[in-house]
């Protein structure tokens, strides 16, 4: 299991498009995939749109990407250089 | 056999049924065996797979159209292959021995419930996308068919409970030839849509989705409100003729659409139309206008997937002041709510509507969608003659706040540097009567002021204009009306404010000359009153108009006002 805190930069948070983009990244991946809230529990799918807009990131907040399964370690790699990427 | 109801759409037309119902699941609440897991799965499978198809053959035939509808149809489809909504759906079935239809509705429901729930806006509003996609699932397993009336692929007389106003925008006008609905009167949706588009109508047929199947060939009589089933012979023949007889007639009142809306002493009458888009052919009759007095602005969010940006509507409203050349063009702003609902406003559950949280009151609830909405109007005010108004207005302190509010949306104008015109004109609709009955303090307070005469009259008779149970008691002709809009255009010339109508009653030729006999002179309407009403004002001349707008004011009753309306019209024919 890998783990790595993302920080949400871009200006309309991990809602509408950079949300389906990431959840359609993520889907590659064969391992499961989690995101959460910094300094909360509550673990959220990160293959669902629905979750991944439940969870409603905003710009500024920090969550944590977990990756555990054969490919965890690029899936956490490539997903946080993809969240980097909204910020451009 | 017939039927009888209410003609509120001139024609006869013989064709075949088509029966237009919205498609209402009711998933088996009952549970399954064990031994039909697999083939409840499986069912699942063919209509998730089913509703994918759809979508994507709907996303590829809009996208060069409608890039942002598109946009929404991308989304639906992956929250078909959302794989939480999936495993819940699986789930339900396998151990909670559920139907496959009663999985996905409760699957969809849970998590449109927890996005409804949001504090936003976005958020909420996507809830109702997969209460879309749930519909559409659902549809797909019980085999039925996408029904609309955007795309018929044979002329049909169309047979409904009511239509919608999102019907307005997608109804495809060759191919519907008649409308008959079980309710509704002469106010109703399918009224007006009806009239707008010249497609003879007779509403508050009671029975007719009892009776009338798909292919049934019926004649559709909107001359005496009846439908004849199955005619043959000489009783087929005999419509005929008063068809062709019809056509001719309402040829030669067609005429005088282009007409100058004069009276026979020379007074020049402001005759607009009212519009609920841009497309080519709602603004078909603009240049025969002398402008758009209202402009439904409600219709730009609906009918369609997602609430367009501040850009698209600044583009759309732009287009409309073009298409009327330099005339003016009257916006109102988003009149959500009462009988018009819209999913993504997250309106919430009234006991009474009508007295509820809509127009105004509701874009003051929703300052983010009303905001944008009121940006775009003042950019495309730099291009034309466009004037704001207001719905659903009870008070000086909202218009006020409104003012208020309008102002700050022009400093942020401002702040991007962007052009607007700060002399645009800023006026409200007089359909409450709180904010009727002080029209003497509210015309100093505004440009100008449209009477909503079909929202006024249910307010003032506490009538349902869609109820059929009341419909005797909304009375337009009831003398209450009469008094209350003289009045009302009285205090609104002692103050040199422009009044206008744009309700049903801006565009009945029978009570325009009252109207004008009380002080209005400007009316906007559907295009298709355009040329009766043309015919009506060359008819008449100030004196005698004045005259009967007096006696409408001292009679009793909506029928005697109605009597004395249709003698004035039967001697003031210009035709002569």
């Amino acid at each position: 299991m890998r783990s790595r805190t993302i920080n949400v930069k871009n200006p309309t948070g991990l809602h509408a498009r950079p949300a389906s983009d990431f959840t359609a990244a993520a889907a590659k991946y064969s391992s499961s995939i989690t995101l959460k809230r910094a300094g909360t529990e509550d673990e959220y799918n990160a293959k669902s749109i629905v979750m991944l807009l439940a969870l409603g990131l905003e710009p500024g907040e920090e969550a944590v990407l977990t990756a555990d399964g054969p490919d965890e370690a690029e899936a956490v790699e490539a997903l946080t250089s993809l969240v980097d990427s909204f910020d451009e | 056999m017939k039927l009888f109801g209410t003609p509120v759409s001139r024609g006869i037309v013989a064709g075949e049924v088509m029966r237009y119902a919205p498609f209402r699941a009711e998933p088996s609440a009952s549970r399954i065996d064990e031994s039909d897991v697999g083939t409840n799965l499986e069912l699942y499978d063919r209509a998730v797979d089913m509703a994918r198809l759809e979508l994507e053959d709907l996303r590829a035939r809009l996208a060069p159209r409608v890039p942002d509808e598109a946009k929404i149809l991308a989304f639906h489809v992956e929250i078909l292959s959302d794989p939480v909504i999936d495993e819940e759906v699986r789930g339900m079935v396998r151990t909670g021995l559920m139907s496959g239809d009663a999985a996905v509705a409760a699957a969809f429901d849970k998590y449109s419930d927890l996005l409804g729930r949001s504090k936003r806006v976005l958020m909420r509003e996507r809830a109702s996308d997969l209460r879309d996609v749930k519909n559409r699932v659902l549809r797909c397993w019980a085999g039925e068919k996408e029904k609309n009336l955007s795309s018929l692929d044979r002329p049909v007389i169309v047979v409904c409970d009511d239509l919608y106003p999102s019907d307005t925008l997608s109804i495809d006008r060759g191919g519907v030839l008649g409308i008959i609905a079980q309710t509704g009167g002469s106010t109703s949706h399918a009224a007006i849509i009806a009239r707008g588009y010249e497609i003879p109508a007779v509403l508050g047929v009671s029975g007719c989705m009892g009776c009338l199947k798909d292919g049934d060939m019926v004649v559709l009589d909107a001359e005496r409100g009846e439908v004849v089933m199955a005619p043959l012979g000489a009783e087929r023949a005999a419509y005929e003729a008063r068809a062709v007889r019809v056509e001719a007639e309402m040829r030669g009142v067609r005429r005088w659409r282009g007409a100058e809306p004069i009276t026979r002493d020379g007074r020049r009458i402001w005759v607009g139309m009212n519009i609920a888009g841009v497309s080519d052919r709602e603004l078909e009759h603009a240049p025969s206008s002398d402008g758009s007095g209202l402009f439904r602005t409600e219709f730009v969010f609906m009918g369609r997937a997602g609430v367009p940006g501040e850009d698209e509507q600044y583009r759309i409203y732009r287009r409309a002041l073009e298409a009327f050349g330099g005339k003016p063009v009257t916006l109102r702003t988003v009149d959500i709510g009462g009988d018009k609902r819209l999913e993504r406003f997250g309106l919430p559950k009234e006991e009474n509507p009508f007295l509820g949280l809509r127009g105004l009151r509701l874009c003051f609830a929703r300052p983010e969608p009303f905001g944008a909405q009121v940006r775009a109007a003042l950019r495309a005010s730099a291009h034309g003659d466009l004037r704001i108004m207001l719905p659903m207005v009870g008070s000086l302190e909202e218009i006020a706040r409104a003012r208020a509010f309008i102002e700050e949306q022009g400093e942020l104008l401002d702040a991007r540097g962007v052009e607007w015109n700060r002399g645009v004109k800023i006026g409200i609709m007089i359909e409450i009567p709180s904010i009727a009955l002080i029209a003497d303090l509210v015309a100093p307070k505004v440009d100008f002021a449209s009477i909503g005469t079909n929202d006024l009259c249910q307010y003032l008779n506490a009538a349902d204009r869609l109820n059929p149970s009341v419909e005797s008691c909304y009375q337009e002709y009831h003398p209450a009306m009469f008094r209350v809009i003289g009045d009302v255009a009285r205090a609104f010339a002692s103050h040199g404010r422009e009044l206008g109508i744009c309700g049903e009653m801006g565009g009945d030729p029978l009570v325009i000359p009252a109207l004008i006999g009380l002080g209005v002179e400007k009316f906007s309407m559907g295009a298709a009153s355009m040329a009766p009403v043309k015919r009506a004002i060359r008819g008449l001349d100030m004196a005698s108009a004045a005259e009967l707008a007096g006696e409408a004011r001292e009679l009793g009753t909506a029928a005697e006002a109605r009597e004395c309306l249709s003698a004035f019209a039967a001697r003031s024919s210009p035709d002569a």
